[in-house]
């Protein structure tokens, strides 16, 4: 007879020997044990263990259920896509049985590097990496190149952290650059200098092997290049915006590039429920209510946790002169509101 | 007399009964299993990221044991991968955490490294045997950690903010909790008093540091070390910008802004990941690693009378000592008095649990 193709004999490669040809023709033939929807599932009533297929891999935990003609060992956790898993059944030589893989699906795709702006300050404080699918944590730092124009790297431009500041669907990466090199006055930057010199041109090099959430590597490596320019000092002023409400929108122009991921969540145009997007290299924000503008005035509200791409805050710049300039700020620093009319 | 013994004996045990009878017994719905540091009693407390929570579990584990027994395992990753049924390359170790009164050690591990990963705590006793500590029918609490400011966060969408736990501790009955948001750059260090009070999410502290004398700025603390310095409770934090700051405990109060005292500066290449306090000969010593690069001995005699930096000239700080016979050093606690136990990744990639003597 022929077993069903997944079992497999746990023997050494080769011919069997005669002495195994003779023990399994003594035998009956061994139970038929397959996987389904994460099953382990044997046909009749059986006892039998599950292991990972691997030297002193102890039984896994998990249910053994039987019904009317099946007996299912479900364990604790589901298992792994693509490896192999021993049966032990008493009496009888283990089975190996490899769990199908994964459907194949598209690789992941870099879809965006915020800030977008070809131009960045010199004191750039996070870049933002989207990608179209779940990523795998623990690859980031080996991902990653920063290039200078002479084509070598920057050495540690990154804050490495085992963290990493993935979102919680894993799809965006939020790099810092290394505070301890921004910040004036702190030992990296005068051991090794600013990540970033201005007037140099640099290239964001994303490895194509970086793995997505299920393994696949990325559909291709990407290289983003941008410039340093001078370094931004400047806290976020929210009263230097203009605002322009339009029959359908209201435009917010910032008159800098501000943080994609803080602007979007941190503006909002009081009891006014809409959408937001960022325009023009994220110096402009589009606010389109959900119901038409009426005439009358509304109130813009700025949250003081908006930062500027260099980590300025609303009224704070990222390092303060002396600590009596820190203890002068509010504990509870106050939303920054701006009305405005509609005609 | 025997009136007011009783009555002492009385409270005691009351006080010794409240904190384990706030944990309840049921499935702990841990969404991520990051940062670990044990309280009183065998309680277990653990950093979920994922679920912007901190959750406080009764190991049951209170056997109390004076000095370990070396553990040595190479290729651990395979060996709790076998465990929880996946290869050794799905299992990520984010942090490592002796139990004082067993010695036992704890790992908090991810089984799996994308988002759906399923976050698993495992013990590993004296004798290198590693059992899961199964969360379906737990005692536990946790609490949850504000949240962020959100503007409309109904209108927006899901919101991809999420802040990243990076050290926990446990010091004079409060969980002491430090992350780093991967959106906005601020420092918050949190107090949460323990027994949980869920209207209670602790203080949140906002510290600067000076360098140099010229500029005060804020940063994210990346880990931190509960000390006491001539009697006085410290946390030594240390930032993402290399500082190293000690801050009075009695000045973590909420909405406080605190000045930290920078005692020492750590240079470019060093980030510390963990820190223990130990004793060696009489004096006091901290240990750190730093992102693989490099384990750093500092002497703590003089840090409370250790100057600020505050001038140019001061740039080092309190002297340190880099430990070269320590490579790839991933995770460090102190394991009993005289040792210390290391999660080293080896040249061959493997991951290797060390039992090494307090240098």
């Amino acid at each position: 007879m022929r077993f069903p193709k997944l079992n497999l004999w746990d023997g050494p490669p080769g011919p069997p020997s005669l002495v195994l040809v003779l023990v399994a023709t003594l035998l009956a033939a061994p139970p038929a044990i397959t996987y389904r929807d994460g099953g382990f599932i044997a046909t009749g009533k059986l006892s039998f263990a599950v292991s990972l297929h691997q030297p002193d891999a102890p039984a896994l935990d998990g249910t053994l259920a039987h019904t009317s003609n099946e007996t299912i060992f479900t364990p604790r956790y589901p298992p792994q896509p693509g490896a192999t898993y021993r049966i032990d059944v008493t009496g009888q030589p283990p089975i190996l049985i490899r769990v199908p893989d994964r459907a194949p699906r598209p690789p992941a795709t870099l879809t965006a590097v915020y800030p977008s702006a070809s131009v960045l300050p010199e004191n750039q404080l996070k870049l933002y990496l989207h990608f179209s699918a779940p990523m795998s944590r623990s690859e980031a730092v080996r991902r990653i190149r920063l290039l200078r124009q002479n084509g070598e790297s920057v050495s540690l431009p990154f804050l490495e952290i085992d963290e990493e500041l993935w979102d919680p669907d894993a799809r965006r990466l939020t790099l810092l650059f290394d505070p301890g090199r921004i910040k004036r006055g702190l030992l990296p930057r005068q051991e090794v200098g600013a990540a970033l010199i201005p007037g140099e041109r640099y290239t964001l090099v994303i490895d194509a092997a970086w793995p997505d959430a299920y393994g696949q590597p990325l559909a291709q490596g990407i290289r983003h290049e941008f410039t340093a320019g001078p370094a931004d000092r400047t806290p976020v002023n929210p009263r230097t915006w203009r605002l322009t409400p339009t029959a359908k929108d209201l435009l917010i122009d910032f008159g800098e590039p501000l943080d994609s991921a803080l602007a979007p969540r941190l503006i909002r145009v009081l009891d006014v429920p809409g959408q937001v997007v960022l325009e023009q290299n994220e110096t402009r924000l589009r606010f389109t209510p959900h119901q038409p503008w009426k005439p009358g005035t509304y109130t813009l509200e700025v949250h003081p946790a908006l930062e500027d791409l260099a980590g300025n805050r609303v009224n704070r710049p990222f390092d303060v002169d002396r600590f009596d300039r820190v203890t002068t700020i509010q504990d509870r620093e106050p939303p920054t509101q701006i009305v405005f009319t509609v005609r | 007399m025997k009136l007011t013994t009783a009555i002492l004996l009385g409270a005691s045990l009351a006080s010794a009964a409240t904190l384990s009878d706030s944990l309840q017994s049921g499935k702990a719905a841990l969404q991520s299993a990051g940062p670990l540091a044990f309280g009183p009693e065998g309680i277990l407390f653990v950093g979920d990221t994922k679920g912007a929570a901190i959750f406080a579990f009764d190991t049951g584990d209170q056997k109390t044991t004076k000095s370990a027994t070396p553990v040595d395992l190479q290729g651990l990753g395979g060996k709790i991968g076998a465990l929880v049924g996946v290869t050794a390359d799905q299992i990520l170790v984010n942090d490592l955490a002796v139990n004082p009164l067993s010695k036992n050690i704890y790992l908090s591990v991810s089984r799996g490294k994308g988002p759906e990963a399923i976050p698993v705590i495992v013990k590993i006793d004296g004798a290198g045997k590693i059992t899961e500590l199964k969360l379906e029918n737990i005692r536990h609490a946790s609490v949850a950690l504000p949240n962020a400011p959100a503007a409309d966060a109904m209108e927006r969408g899901r919101s991809k903010r999420q802040e990243a736990i990076t050290d926990l501790a446990w010091a004079d009955g409060r969980v002491l909790v430090a992350g780093l948001s991967n959106e906005e750059f601020s420092s918050n260090l949190r107090a949460i008093p323990f027994p949980f009070r869920s209207a209670d999410q602790g203080a949140s502290v906002e510290i600067f540091h000076g360098a140099h004398g010229r500029f005060e700025t804020n940063s994210p603390v990346r880990t931190f070390v509960p000390y006491q310095i001539a009697g006085e409770s410290y946390v030594l934090a240390a930032y993402t910008c290399t500082p190293l700051v000690k801050l009075p405990m009695s000045s973590l109060k909420s909405g406080a802004k605190v000045k930290g005292t920078t005692i020492a500066e750590l240079g470019n290449g060093n980030r510390p990941l963990d820190m223990v306090v130990y004793q060696k000969e009489g004096k006091d010593f901290i240990l750190m690693n730093n992102s693989s690069r490099g384990v750093m001995k500092l002497p703590t005699n003089n840090l409370g009378s250790a100057p600020a930096i505050t001038a140019k000239t001061d740039i080092t700080g309190v002297p340190y000592e880099t430990l070269a016979q320590f490579k790839g050093v991933e995770q460090l606690d102190r394991y009993d008095a005289g040792r210390a136990l290391m999660l080293v990744r080896s040249d061959a990639g493997s991951l290797d649990l060390k039992t090494v003597a307090l240098p």
